[in-house]
């Protein structure tokens, strides 16, 4: 209820009409943007040729275009003639804004504003120029076969590489404000006529209900509009590439797009999300298929293989062959640790080469990561302190987790193991099969905006078969049921 | 998102498969080989041709009146007090079953994987997997049986498999066991131990719709039965007349028995792991099943939030009996016998006072 | 509320502190491979030897002293298997599993006597001991059979033992002879059990004769492992009766359909030149055919067809049977007729002396009875079987001569 009130004196506060004497306005200006002591905000005063009246533009002169300012409004106003204001200025968008509100709003966005003397309406113009770097290839996603375009940091970028790709007049581009102190555009871009009513409605609810000054990024939105903050697993996909995020809008999923973030949102989402990539589908059936049987074994190995270990060779020895449970025992027998110990040891040791080579200024990287882990395991097996065997179970834990290609995903599969390994520790396979059932059943309970997290596997839907396995790209007639689209037939059947 | 409702028939058949089928594991068939050594697996074939009749007599009578559960149908036909008081009945006997079940199950992971644990720490970890996995829900109950289901399925049949070589198809002979007359008996008075067809139509309203519940339990009926009397009768061929009354848990025995090749000679870990799936699934359904039936009989919304108690008192009760053997030849089997006259009367009495009242013309 | 969750909580970790019981690290356990049961001092005991592995000899992970022996043998008393693991842990360091055991050796001492049967019952009853695990009933002492025991080949005694059985099952010189198998046929009380026979000590007179019709022992060799297996010890009731070559443990192997046979290499007499022999593979392709006439007074008709296919491997007289047919009928005639003796011979003294038979066929005779009641009133082994009319029939429906055509003329090359 409270900030509800303080929300609507703040907008009064800025609510205010423009005045017809330009020195109120300047003045007024000069405090709302300090502009004494701000070096980049800059006001040029000039007398207009078609009315001889004093005019000021107001700017941010760092995220303007100089040249465009000079050639398209400081020289028309000096030299044109005309009617009024709009007929001078010949740049592409002009608009009239009557409060300082906007004012603010639109200086703040890259605008330049122009104040007339007599009049109280100003007028925006709009010749914004921020930084940003170009187009590059996709370096967290990368693929070989199929488009190597990733999103960059700018939202125009960003939208016109998803409409390259998605050629339909129904593609929408819906625009949300959020954050009180600065404002910040959230796109939403789906197709009008696929995309299903009420999710469409609860994604727009949460991004209306979001309270804070600031909305940064994608990053941060991801955690201003989920479900479950708590939740060890994410339900909200983040991709770089807008051949992916034009797949999804093609389904009749919602995509989320801001300035200042590489990469888009995608809303609802399934298991089956995190577990494809885009190139499974540019490859051929076969091969797409096997990809997905490699990466599933991959998943399983990867969350499980530690722990399966720790709960055979601490409670269930039988199991392991002779030769190898003959082969492991020798080589325990002067390890000094117990085995749950010396598999945490080893991991944690993976996960700090893991963070350190993420944070290792760039040239260092490759060198220290390879060369500590090998080092380390080495060292740390030739100084009986683990087992060679766990330098075995550990690498290949850590390097499947690698085919998990979702940062999110990633760290969940990350954290579970450790969950499981503990599991496997304490009552061998028994609590590990009930621990892997709960995970599993909590997963099964999860919805990504009222979309169940293993559907359309189960709960059933139409869907185009595209859970573990795809089919071949004639055999996908229908959407994916689960998110509801409008129009659920994808192909027209002969 | 519109619906609550989103189970269809392959999730209904996953529980089904997983509720009964895994009755194929645990001492069931100890129970039966008791009384007609080789030729017990015809006592589930009798069992199940005693318990098909009031099956399908109450999935008529569910389809007569519409979106009613079991508890709401016995309220609705033998009014309020008799039903409450049958409800609490079916309630009292299935949850006496359960708890005697459970009890059963956990001494089998004790006895076979972990001998030195004390029953009491296994019975509470058990029923505490179970209890959090009932919290879930039922929907959650049933994508995760569907999704579970083949990995348990593939394992057992590929036990199945792995067996084949080791059966002798003459120990099928002679064909009635013990005698005609003590299949007869036994599958007559155990014909509740198919009493949880009877108790998953506390579910009848809980799948997308009532069409969904009368096909996918007809179709799991036939593909129950026919799992269960396959492995009865693999276990029967397997181990010979005599030899098969003496063990406990037959399905443990064969997984011990078998192996992959020269190199992975004791595998029963690795099927104990899909075993062990099956009957946390198992009681998590049986759980959340009979939460349902004392929720409705006691008009308690909220049922969920009876699975705490109910899980506590499983345990509870579930460790006062001495030991295994006693639990399974001695009171489990009482029980049944007790409680098939209620389980089999029960859909024959709701049908004769329908008919009596009327009510089946009318619809 | 968050109280609750705390407690909760508390409550969950000290569940956690429960889990140690079953745990045991893998080098606190000491693996058995091999379990040695001979007769005890008293009535009912048994002098239970167990062979445990060293880990650290044979594998180059870490590459362990190499002057360690490659097992520890340990031999204590006890009542049954189980409990005597606990003893001999008072000089054994490690936790004692038999979770390995591949082979249970039983002295031909203890087989013969009736306790053999009270010590098995034990061992149905841990899980421990897997049902897979083969018996092989040793001439002398267990522990000595053990100690003498030196492959040289297979230094790790596991492997040793995985291949030896493996091996001497397949070629059918002894039975396959699981813990299983006991216990179904000595539960069935009908037919005899055959176990596996071996020695580590030869016998001095050394009998003459063909290559199988030895028993372990006998086998004349020189050099290598003193150990040999064959032959079959013959159970009855879960007692040793009899040891049965290996010329009939093979007939054993071909008339019975539930033991696996693959293919026996086999010596018969050349019927043309019968100062040689003629050397086979002897194959059984399709099952044999036992086909069970049960009169309830009267003898008993067993019929018994057993198809199998001979490949021909070496013909010392050098006579042609590859490309005259007259010399192939005469080979097979008598190839039948040996078998068909040899069969014969083995089916009256099973009749006679054992008064149960070694082949499992009492199974074929339960399709006549409707229940167990009825079928043990019958009684196989006393009734049915000591009276049956017994006919074996052997035919060889395949003959092959391998990839040679002919022999070389030895004539022509001696000339």
């Amino acid at each position: 209820m409270f900030p509800f009130v303080k929300k609507k004196d703040k907008q009064q506060s800025n609510y205010k009409p423009i005045n017809k004497k330009l020195a109120t306005n300047d003045k007024y200006i000069g405090q709302l943007f300090s502009a004494k002591i701000n070096s980049d905000f800059a006001v040029r005063e000039i007398v207009a040729r078609y009315s001889e009246e004093k005019v000021a533009i107001y700017y941010y002169a760092t995220i303007v275009n100089g040249d465009k300012l000079y050639k398209g409004i400081i020289r028309p106003l000096l030299e044109n003639v005309g009617k009024d204001l709009k007929e001078v200025v010949t740049l592409e968008s002009i608009n009239e804004v009557n409060t300082f509100e906007d004012v603010v709003e639109h200086i703040n966005s890259g605008k330049a504003i122009i104040f007339e003397n007599g009049n109280d309406t100003a007028y925006s113009v709009d010749i914004a120029q921020f930084q940003e770097r170009g187009i590059e290839k996709s370096e967290n996603e990368s693929i070989i076969k199929g488009p190597k375009e990733a999103f960059t940091e700018s939202l125009n970028t960003n939208i016109s590489l998803i409409r390259k790709r998605f050629h339909d007049k129904q593609l929408i581009n819906e625009t949300h404000k959020i954050g009180e102190r600065s404002k910040m555009e959230v796109n939403m871009l789906y197709v009008g006529d696929l995309v299903n009513g009420e999710i469409l409605k609860n994604v727009k609810d949460r991004i209306k209900n979001i309270t804070a000054d600031n909305v940064r990024n994608i990053e941060i939105l991801e955690q201003h509009i989920e479900e479950r903050p708590y939740s060890i697993v994410p339900s909200i996909l983040y991709t770089e590439r807008p051949d992916n995020a034009a797949s999804y809008i093609e389904e009749g999923y919602i995509v989320l797009l801001m300035d200042n973030s590489p990469a888009c949102l995608v809303v609802p989402i399934t298991f089956w999300a995190f577990f494809h990539s885009p190139e499974d589908r540019y490859l051929r059936f076969l091969f797409g298929n096997f990809t997905r049987i490699i990466r599933f074994i991959a998943f399983f190995i990867t969350v499980f293989v530690s722990s399966i270990y720790v709960g055979i060779s601490t409670f269930h020895s039988q199991m392991i062959p002779p030769d190898l449970l003959l082969a492991i025992t020798s080589a325990r027998e002067r390890v000094p640790f117990p085995l749950i110990l010396e598999v945490l040891l080893m991991e944690v040791a993976f996960e700090l080469i893991r963070e350190a080579g993420i944070r290792i200024p760039n040239p260092l990287g490759p060198t220290i990561g390879i060369v500590g882990a090998l080092i380390l395991g080495q060292a740390a097996v030739e100084a009986n302190v683990i087992s060679p065997i766990i330098v075995l179970v550990v690498a290949l834990s850590g390097l499947t987790s690698f085919a998990v290609v979702d940062v999110s995903m990633n760290y969940s599969i990350r954290i579970s193991r450790f969950i499981f390994i503990f599991a496997a520790g304490w009552f061998g396979m028994f609590s590990l099969t009930g621990a892997f059932l709960l995970w599993m059943m909590y997963l099964a309970s999860l919805k990504s905006f009222g979309v169940p997290f293993f559907s359309p596997l189960s709960p059933g839907y139409k869907s185009p078969g595209n859970n573990l396995f795809r089919k071949i790209v004639k055999k996908e007639i229908w959407r994916s049921g689960n998110v509801q689209p409008k129009d659920i037939k994808k192909k027209q059947t002969n | 998102m519109n619906t609550d409702k989103t189970l269809k028939t392959k999730e209904l058949l996953a529980i089904i498969l997983l509720f009964i089928g895994v009755k194929m594991s645990d001492s069931t068939a100890a129970m039966f080989s008791q009384h007609a050594q080789n030729a017990y697996w015809l006592i589930i074939v009798v069992s199940l041709l005693v318990m098909l009749p009031p099956f399908f007599l109450l999935l008529y009578l569910l389809r007569k009146f519409k979106d009613k559960n079991l508890i709401e149908l016995i309220e609705h036909l033998l009014g309020n007090f008799i039903g409450k008081f049958t409800g609490f009945t079916i309630f009292l006997l299935s949850f006496a079953l359960m708890i005697l079940d459970s009890r059963n199950y956990v001494e089998e992971i004790k006895l076979l994987y972990f001998p030195e644990s004390p029953t009491a720490s296994i019975f509470y970890i058990f029923i505490a997997v179970c209890f959090f996995g009932a919290k879930r829900g039922f929907e959650t109950i049933g994508v995760t049986s569907w999704i579970i289901l083949p990995f348990i399925k593939i394992s057992m049949f590929f036990l199945g498999f792995l067996i084949l070589g080791q059966i002798t198809w003459y120990r099928i002979f002679p064909i009635f066991g013990n005698g005609l007359d003590v299949i007869l008996t036994q599958g007559i008075k155990k014909a509740s131990i198919f009493s949880e067809f009877i108790i998953l139509t506390i579910a009848y309203t809980s799948f997308r719709n009532t069409k969904i519940f009368q096909r996918g339990s007809k179709i799991g009926f036939a593909l129950v039965s026919f799992e269960l009397v396959f492995f009865f009768l693999l276990y029967a061929l397997i181990f010979d007349y005599n030899s098969i009354e003496k063990l406990a848990y037959p399905y443990h025995d064969i997984t011990q028995f078998v192996n992959f090749g020269d190199f992975f000679t004791n595998v029963e870990t690795f099927f104990m792991v899909f075993w062990l799936s099956a009957a946390y699934l198992r009681f998590i359904i049986y759980l959340y099943l009979i939460a349902m039936i004392f929720g409705y009989v006691f008009n308690v919304k909220e049922y969920e939030t009876l699975l705490l108690p109910l899980g506590f008192i499983t345990v509870t009760l579930g460790l006062l009996t001495e030991n295994a053997v006693i639990n399974e030849l001695y009171l489990r089997e009482t029980l049944l016998t007790i409680s098939t006259p209620v389980f089999v009367l029960l859909p024959v009495l709701l049908w004769l006072t329908a008919l009596i009242k009327g009510d089946l013309k009318r619809s | 509320m968050r109280k609750l969750k705390y407690s909760l909580l508390l409550s969950l970790i000290t569940l956690l502190l429960t889990g140690c019981y079953d745990k045991t690290e893998l080098e606190q356990q000491a693996y058995v491979v091999a379990i040695g049961v001979d007769k005890g001092e008293k009535e009912n005991t048994y002098d239970l030897t167990y062979q445990i592995a060293n880990p650290e000899v044979g594998s180059s992970i870490t590459g362990g002293s190499s002057d360690e022996a490659p097992f520890e043998l340990v031999t204590v008393q006890g009542i049954d298997f189980m409990t005597a693991t606990a003893t001999a842990n008072s000089f054994v360091a490690k936790n004692i599993t038999l979770d390995h055991t591949k082979v249970l050796f039983v002295s031909e001492e203890l087989a013969r006597s009736e306790s053999f049967l009270r010590g098995m019952q034990g061992a149905s009853r841990t899980s421990e001991i897997r049902r897979q695990v083969n018996i092989v009933v040793t001439k002398e002492d267990t522990r000595t059979f053990i100690e003498t025991n030196q492959p040289q080949l297979e230094t790790r005694p596991h492997k040793y033992y995985q291949l030896m059985l493996g091996r001497s099952t397949e070629t059918g010189i002894v039975p396959q002879s699981t813990i299983h198998r006991f216990f179904q046929l000595t539960e069935g009380d009908a037919d005899l059990f055959l176990a596996m026979y071996a020695t580590t000590q030869g016998e001095d007179d050394k009998t003459e004769g063909n290559v199988d019709e030895y028993i372990a022992g006998q086998i004349p060799k020189e050099g290598g492992n003193p150990t040999q297996f064959m032959g079959a010890a013959v159970f009855k009731e879960g007692k040793m009766i009899d040891i049965l070559n290996g010329e009939e443990t093979r007939i054993a192997l071909i008339l019975d359909n539930t033991l696996d046979m693959k293919d026996l290499l086999v010596t018969f007499q050349d019927p043309i030149n019968k100062e040689y022999q003629v050397a086979g593979d002897l194959s059984k392709k399709d099952e044999t055919k036992v086909e069970v006439d049960y009169k309830k007074e009267g003898p008993t008709k067993i019929d018994v067809t057993v198809p199998f296919q001979l490949e021909v491997l070496a013909v010392p007289s050098l006579i042609d049977y590859t490309n005259h047919k007259k010399h192939r009928e005469k080979l097979k005639e008598s190839v039948e007729g040996e078998l068909q003796e040899t069969a014969d011979a083995l089916v009256k003294k099973a009749q006679e002396e054992y008064g149960s038979d070694p082949f499992y066929w009492s199974i074929y005779i339960r399709s006549q009875f409707k229940t167990i009641e009825e079928y043990e009133q019958a009684d196989w082994n006393k009734k049915i079987w000591p009276n049956a009319d017994v006919t074996i029939n052997f035919d060889m429906n395949r003959i092959e001569f391998g990839k040679m055509l002919k022999d070389s003329d030895l004539e022509e090359v001696w000339d």
